[in-house]
């Protein structure tokens, strides 16, 4: 019989208490696990989803509004911009892409984004441009003859269920202006696969306002300058005006990872904290079971079994116990993870990369086995220095 | 009999073996010490310099070009221009927001294109004074991604500078 049969054998012994520590090692493997995979999650999500416009020109207010809103299709949207703004920057030398946008309501939760063809076309410096997976792109329509087609991205197409060729609207208000679904978009893992594109066109008329308003209004324009170095002029020339901002968009994502960094350090205290629970459960455990078998231990000894042995067996019980927990705990914290980036995404939060595998899994895994054995060190320790006399006396 | 076997065992100098890796510890807590290139300094380059090398059609003066492939320091704001990762950034003279009051921004003469090293984690401060140490390269280029620049720091290190001054020097003061 190996010293590892021995333990295992023991550990089946106590089979309730067993299991009850297992899962309580994984849960606060989970726990761990799941903490973080989200938070790392949301900065990936956040990064794969930027984009490439080096400037967003918006309403007066928050930058972090006008960027969670027009990129990230988070937060309230900003107020209008004349579309005058957009005339201005498409005539400005120093810039080679605007794109106006504007932010529309909802179709089942999903955003409608009234834009020109210019949001899905490539150049220079763009990580990938949105590209069809079926149908085609809107056309191009003036505002008196909008023409009311809509591009959907992928979770979209996916979660409402309509296909090309589908009318669609939502309210009463909006029966008649419904929109025909013409192309469906690839997905791109960015907030794009949660919105409804369509033309400024058809956005202007299907709001009252708008409709009748002489000035159209605008939420953002995007830009992306000739020469990068002409980006801190443009984005003062645009924060003087009294009514108008540029922001730039990394930089409101940099301040976001500043603040999650904040909520991470604590996070890290709190993950340190379970951990030493973690631990002190294991040895409570384990101090407990060396404790109850003192004869047995001294049985084993008096038949001839070596210190070593009996130092051997504990190790590998409170070892054993922390692999089972550690693997659980892995397990239960991608579930977790999972489960929390698909609540995240339900509520509009950031497209979040939750269940990469990397050194996390490994590292945690080891560490686990590694507080197990530190664990079972000092009731190993205990049943090494059993005395075989003392504990053999008569009952 | 145990006990004499046991004594055997035991080297000779017990205590050689603490004492060289409490050497070793203070060796490698000195590295950092030792300068990179042993008896040069890193020269430091102001926008001042920068802005005074720029000459028509795309031109630098040799003085600026000397300083090209090898390390060199820089001192500014970054402007966070490119990916959020701040794998790529631009080092400016005038902070990318603020200073509304008092500076005008800075143009192609007074921007450093920053290529940072792998592995490089950068705490971003928009109006906190950044200094870049790498490879600098001087003279007209195209990048598809980030298009035209003059002056690039590849492969740079990024610590704040606390306490710097890095306003344009006015001549004769």
């Amino acid at each position: 019989m190996t010293l590892f049969t021995v333990a295992w054998r023991y550990l089946q012994g106590r089979f309730v208490t067993s299991v009850l520590t297992i899962v309580g090692v994984g849960l606060g493997v989970s726990l761990i696990i799941a903490t973080f995979l989200l938070t790392r999650g949301i900065r990936e999500g956040f990064i794969e989803g930027a984009t490439d416009y080096g400037l967003i020109v918006g309403a007066k207010g928050s930058p972090t509004q006008l960027v969670l809103n027009v990129i990230f299709r988070m937060d309230a949207p900003m107020p209008n911009i004349p579309f005058r703004a957009y005339e201005d920057l498409q005539h400005d030398p120093r810039v080679e892409v605007a794109v106006p946008v504007a932010m529309g309501d909802a179709y089942q939760g999903f955003r409608y984004v009234a834009t020109t063809d210019a949001y899905f076309a490539p150049f220079s410096g763009r990580r990938r441009a949105p590209a069809l997976s079926a149908g085609r792109f809107f056309r191009s329509d003036v505002p008196e003859q909008p023409t009311y087609e809509a591009v959907l991205g992928a979770d979209v197409a996916r979660r409402t269920g309509l296909k090309l060729e589908d009318r669609f609207f939502e309210g009463e208000e909006m029966a008649a202006y419904p929109l025909t679904v013409v192309g469906v978009l690839r997905a791109t893992g960015t907030a794009d696969d949660r919105a409804i594109f369509i033309s400024l066109a058809s956005y202007w008329e299907m709001n009252e306002l708008s409709r009748r308003a002489m000035v159209k209004p605008l939420t953002a324009v995007l830009i992306r300058p000739k020469r990068l170095s002409d980006l801190a002029a443009l984005h003062r020339g645009w924060n003087v005006a009294p009514d108008i901002q540029a922001a730039f968009p990394t930089a409101v994502l940099l301040n976001i990872f500043n603040l999650l960094s904040l909520v991470e350090d604590v996070l890290l205290v709190v993950l340190g904290a379970v951990v030493i629970v973690v631990g002190l459960y294991l040895f409570v455990t384990m101090y407990n079971a060396t404790f109850e078998r003192r004869r047995e231990i001294a049985t084993m000894r008096a038949l001839g079994a070596r210190r070593s042995t009996i130092l051997g067996i504990v190790l590998l019980e409170s070892c054993a116990l922390a692999t089972l927990g550690g693997l659980a705990g892995i397990l239960g914290g991608h579930g977790g993870a999972y489960l929390g980036a698909a609540l995240l995404a339900a509520r509009g939060g950031p497209p979040t990369h939750a269940l990469a595998v990397n050194a996390l899994q490994p590292v945690t895994f080891g560490a686990v086995i590694v507080l197990g054995a530190l664990a079972g060190l000092l009731p190993a320790v205990l049943a090494y220095r059993t005395e075989v006399a003392e504990n053999l006396a008569p009952l | 009999m145990r006990h004499s076997d046991r004594r055997r065992r035991i080297p000779a100098r017990p205590l050689q073996w603490p004492g060289a890796a409490l050497a070793l510890l203070v060796a490698l807590a000195g590295l950092p010490l030792v300068p990179p290139a042993l008896g040069q300094e890193i020269p430091r380059l102001t926008f001042a310099q920068l802005g005074d090398s720029m000459r028509a059609n795309f031109g630098l003066t040799q003085g600026i070009l000397a300083f090209s492939g090898r390390e060199v320091e820089i001192q500014g704001f970054i402007i966070p221009a490119g990916p959020p990762d701040l794998s790529f950034f631009l080092l400016s003279r005038v902070s990318g927001t603020g200073n509304y009051c008092c500076e005008l921004p800075s143009g192609q003469d007074e921007t450093v294109y920053v290529y940072v090293a792998k592995g490089i984690s950068i705490r971003y401060d928009p109006v906190r004074v950044y200094r870049i140490r790498g490879m600098f390269e001087a003279g007209h280029q195209a990048d598809r991604s980030y298009g035209v620049s003059f002056f690039r720091v590849r492969n740079a290190h990024v610590e704040e500078a606390v306490g710097a001054r890095i306003f344009k020097e006015e001549k004769g003061r």
